[in-house]
């Protein structure tokens, strides 16, 4: 049966990896969503080649599951970091190298490949004539993609890009498969020497439903804060 | 450290891992059909009009949005025989494969019960008027006139889902079946580990390629679907 001593044992133990679960949720949605910003601006402007090999990255990334994706990058980071250090005359140990590297690195590129389709169909969601009409008030591209079109796409992306981030967080669990510490690593770690398993998977199950309202709850919010600007943009 | 990586070998290694192929077909249809037939009872309940039913889906469908699929297969593998042993119920009879598919349908039942809700709302009210002023009857109205329409809304929505169901049978290897992804893991640890970035790069491949299959299979039926029903479009 249910050993409550556990449960209160492990509780404040299995919250301490809490941080590093939302440490890689973070570091991969900045960085990955600023990527995928620019890999869908490239495949808009259609700028030749780059085009067509982010297109094939997007495809990969969102065609294999994140746990081969993690295993891919664990074994061949390695080699291709010491192959480089090698070349570039540096010794580096890559045994050093701590595993929620290889865990931020992949979803990272993950969080690049999602956001991209995200911010290509907002991008597309804004009619031309508003960046037309940038240019005949005298913006340059640049001033108008970053005055008129962004923030406009942005609203639209941000109940998608809150999805995203929430599939990101429970995403974080596979982590586990490369040996980094976060909720259900710890969790599993602790449950093992006596068996406490469903003690130790109800508490990692509370903690994952309490994130995961957390951060559903602050998009809403956010959702709503933004509304108002959705009111400029005309759809016919 | 040498790097021993030879990509040459990586196509080698597709028959092998297909070999599971089967495993995983099984895993993904039975779960979709159990998932599918769970999101309608939700759905069903999340369209009623007593407020309690509506509030018993909605809590359903964020507890199992809220859960990671590997945590819900430890919560069920792991932990729910440890608890039902106490009640004196012994359920190591019952297969790791019956375990992965209870679990990856429920967890899929919530996003195919959120599907089938938004596209009933996606038909357009005056549909349903419009059946019941040639005189159908509810369930009438509801095969007829709004089902086909809203099975057309809905399947881009199911194809994503599949896909994502799909991408999540791999998850299987971590309570040992051997699907794709535990082929994978076996043929890696039968030679000690020594081709495992090789055999990872083809297990990818492969569900690379079934993912771009599934993908233009749903456009195709979107296709095919919603060009015989043109007319219906408001």
């Amino acid at each position: 049966m249910i050993d409550f001593q556990f449960i209160i044992a492990s509780f404040p133990k299995i919250i301490g990896a809490i941080p590093v679960t939302l440490l890689m949720a973070f570091v991969s949605a900045i960085i990955g969503w600023i990527l995928g910003l620019g890999i869908a601006l490239i495949r808009k402007y259609k700028i030749p080649l780059l085009s067509q090999l982010c297109a094939v990255f997007v495809s990969f990334m969102r065609g294999v599951p994140m746990v081969i994706l993690l295993y891919i990058s664990y074994y061949a980071l390695p080699i291709i970091l010491y192959n480089y250090g090698t070349r570039i005359g540096l010794n580096v140990d890559i045994n050093l190298l701590p595993a929620i590297v290889y865990a931020i690195i992949t979803m990272t590129l993950g969080q690049a490949a999602y956001a991209s389709e995200i911010f290509r169909a907002a991008l597309a969601a804004i009619d031309e004539t508003q960046m037309e009409a940038a240019f005949s008030v005298g913006m340059t591209k640049r001033q108008g993609l970053q005055r008129i079109v962004f923030p406009q796409a942005l609203v639209i992306a941000i109940p998608n890009l809150g999805g995203l981030f929430l599939e990101l967080v429970k995403g974080t669990s596979l982590a586990y498969y490369v040996g980094v510490y976060e909720i259900t690593a710890t969790a599993n770690l602790l449950a093992m020497p006596a068996y406490n398993f469903i003690e130790a998977y109800i508490i990692t199950t509370v903690l994952y439903e309490v994130i995961s309202f957390v951060f559903n709850f602050s998009f809403r919010k956010l959702e709503n804060k933004l509304r108002k600007f959705r009111t400029g943009v005309v759809v016919y | 450290m040498k790097s021993s990586f030879k990509p040459e070998t990586i196509l080698s290694y597709i028959p092998k891992i297909l070999q599971a192929f089967p495993v995983t077909m099984e895993i993904l249809i039975v779960s979709l059909i159990v998932s599918l037939i769970i999101g309608v009872l939700i759905a069903r309940l999340s369209l009623s009009n007593e407020k309690w039913l509506k509030n018993i889906a909605h809590f359903y469908i964020a507890l199992m949005r809220g859960i990671p699929t590997l945590v819900l297969i430890f919560l069920i593998y792991l932990g729910l025989p440890q608890l039902a042993l106490g009640f004196g119920i012994n359920m190591s009879k019952i297969s790791k494969i019956t375990f992965i598919i209870i679990c990856l349908s429920l967890g899929s039942s919530a996003n195919m019960a959120e599907m089938m809700r938004t596209s009933y709302l996606a038909v357009d009210k005056g549909q349903r008027e419009a059946a019941y002023s040639v005189g159908m009857k509810g369930f009438t109205a509801f095969h007829r006139i709004i089902l086909p329409q809203a099975f057309a809304i809905a399947i881009p929505t199911l194809g994503n889902n599949i896909i994502i169901l799909f991408k999540e049978t791999s998850l299987a290897f971590s309570i040992s079946v051997v699907d794709l992804m535990g082929k994978a893991r076996a043929i890696s640890s039968a030679s000690y580990g020594a081709n495992k970035l090789e055999v990872y790069i083809a297990a990818g491949i492969v569900f690379w390629v079934i993912c771009i299959i599934l993908e233009n299979l749903s456009k195709f039926f979107e296709r095919i679907y919603t060009k015989s029903r043109k007319k219906v479009a408001i």
